[in-house]
């Protein structure tokens, strides 16, 4: 079994270095821009904890499969894995999210709702969202890959442009269905703008027009058993990305910690491949209606 | 487990019925008068036509094809019907998209690419299949 852990997070390392697309920046927050019908996004990305006084680094990476079923509907599946500095390395678990548009045409705000089932032990460390109050991190992998636990999580997602400005809000509620736990909060919110608006004539690698950056801040706000910012955790940070090439690009961001009681840093890096027309290809390849 | 398993089944289930049926012509797919009003700031651009044709490549061209006549069921860029509508309604349409339809928003653009890709869709020169019954117009209703 931990034969087959090591195996899988080697695969999501590797497939790390050749797997990027055309979007906002964040890591955290979502925009409601959803991925093109029947292209695939194949991404994998990881956050690594820097350690503050007493704790121990660790590299969390994950793989998304990425997919746009239709043109208001987006769906992903994840794999994640864990890996302590002096501890061990753990497969976590998995995600399916699903994000429905849900107005047809742009607005002035545009919201989009996010759904999310997730099957993850306790040592998942990926930190799509942060919600509820701060974890303790120090207990070994070994006791929290035994706590499993499936977990319903919901987003509002609300979404502007605005002079090649995108301005995103996400609104987060979690429920764990394995235990009699309340609900926990959480929020996200960014900004960011590509470098420059208007695309040259030549392809080019490292044209201004390639690179967007902005502003991520996420956190938790509690449960039902206490709503607000005490024993809560927030990281601000600047994101990058680069356009690397028309199918491929690069994320990077390094979140600074707000509060005390978590890593003081998460370094996050994302690669992204998309395969463009990955349905209609498949549906030829099986003689169907593309 | 189990759960786990009908999950897995449910997502094959749902990509299976997920595959969106386009339409060549939309009748309802029309955009607003003040939209189509509005006037390309990059009209007569070369260079911005040009860098227009790269976004056309990379967020178009897979539906549309490379000269953008259109695959499958994804409509014929350089039919008269197409390119009778105004800058500005073709702005609103790349923006926009239509999203019941099969066509994604590219509100994602910025604003000014969004402008190139129109002003590389005028320069779109219509090719034999473009032209249905030897080169007239379609008689699909009348659309900005």
């Amino acid at each position: 079994m931990r034969l087959l852990h090591r195996f899988i997070l080697a695969l999501t390392i590797l497939l790390s270095s050749f797997v990027l697309g055309q979007e906002a920046p964040y890591f955290v927050t979502y925009d409601h821009h959803l991925e093109e019908p029947r292209n695939l996004e194949i991404a994998t990305s990881s956050t690594i904890g820097v350690p503050g006084v007493r704790r121990k680094a660790y590299l969390a990476p994950y793989m998304e499969l990425e997919y746009g079923a239709k043109a208001w509907w987006t769906t992903e599946f994840y794999l994640e894995s864990q890996s302590t500095r002096g501890d061990s390395t753990v497969f976590t678990g998995w995600r399916w999210e699903n994000r429905f548009r849900a107005l047809a045409r742009e607005h002035w705000i545009n919201p989009v709702l996010y759904i999310e089932y997730e099957n993850v032990n306790e040592a998942t460390r990926i930190q799509k969202e942060v919600v509820g109050k701060t974890p303790d991190f120090g207990v070994p992998n070994a006791e929290l890959v035994r706590e499993r636990s499936h977990e319903l999580e919901t987003k509002l997602i609300l979404s502007s442009n605005t002079h090649a400005w995108n301005l995103s809000e996400n609104f987060i509620v979690e429920k764990n269905l394995s235990a009699s736990e309340g609900f926990e909060f959480g929020y996200a919110v960014g900004a960011s703008r590509p470098l420059s608006t208007m695309a040259s004539a030549q392809n080019c690698r490292f044209c201004r027009e390639n690179f967007a950056a902005g502003l991520e801040l996420y956190g938790g706000l509690g449960g039902t058993d206490g709503f607000g910012l005490h024993n809560t955790t927030h990281y601000l940070g600047p994101v990058i990305s680069w356009q690397v090439s028309d199918n491929a690009a690069l994320h990077f961001s390094p979140a600074f910690g707000l509060t005390r009681g978590r890593n003081p840093v998460l370094l996050r890096l994302g690669y992204s491949y998309e395969v463009r027309g990955f349905g209609r290809k498949m549906a030829r390849l099986f003689g169907g209606k593309p | 487990m189990r759960l786990s398993v009908l999950l897995l089944f449910a997502v094959a289930a749902a990509l299976a019925v997920a595959q969106d049926s386009q339409s060549k012509t939309d009748p309802k797919f029309v955009a607003p008068p003040d939209a189509a009003a509005k006037e390309n700031p990059l009209a007569g651009n070369a260079e911005a036509a040009a860098g227009g044709k790269k976004l056309f490549l990379r967020s178009c061209a897979e539906c549309h094809g490379e000269n953008g006549t259109g695959i499958e069921d994804a409509a014929n860029l350089q039919t008269p019907e197409v390119q009778k509508q105004s800058d500005g309604a073709l702005f609103w349409k790349v923006t926009n998209g239509n999203v019941k339809k099969g066509m994604p928003p590219f509100a994602r653009l910025p604003e000014t690419q969004r402008w190139q890709i129109v002003s590389f869709l005028r320069a779109l020169k219509p090719t034999k299949e473009a032209l249905p019954s030897g080169g007239n117009p379609p008689s699909s209703p009348k659309r900005r």
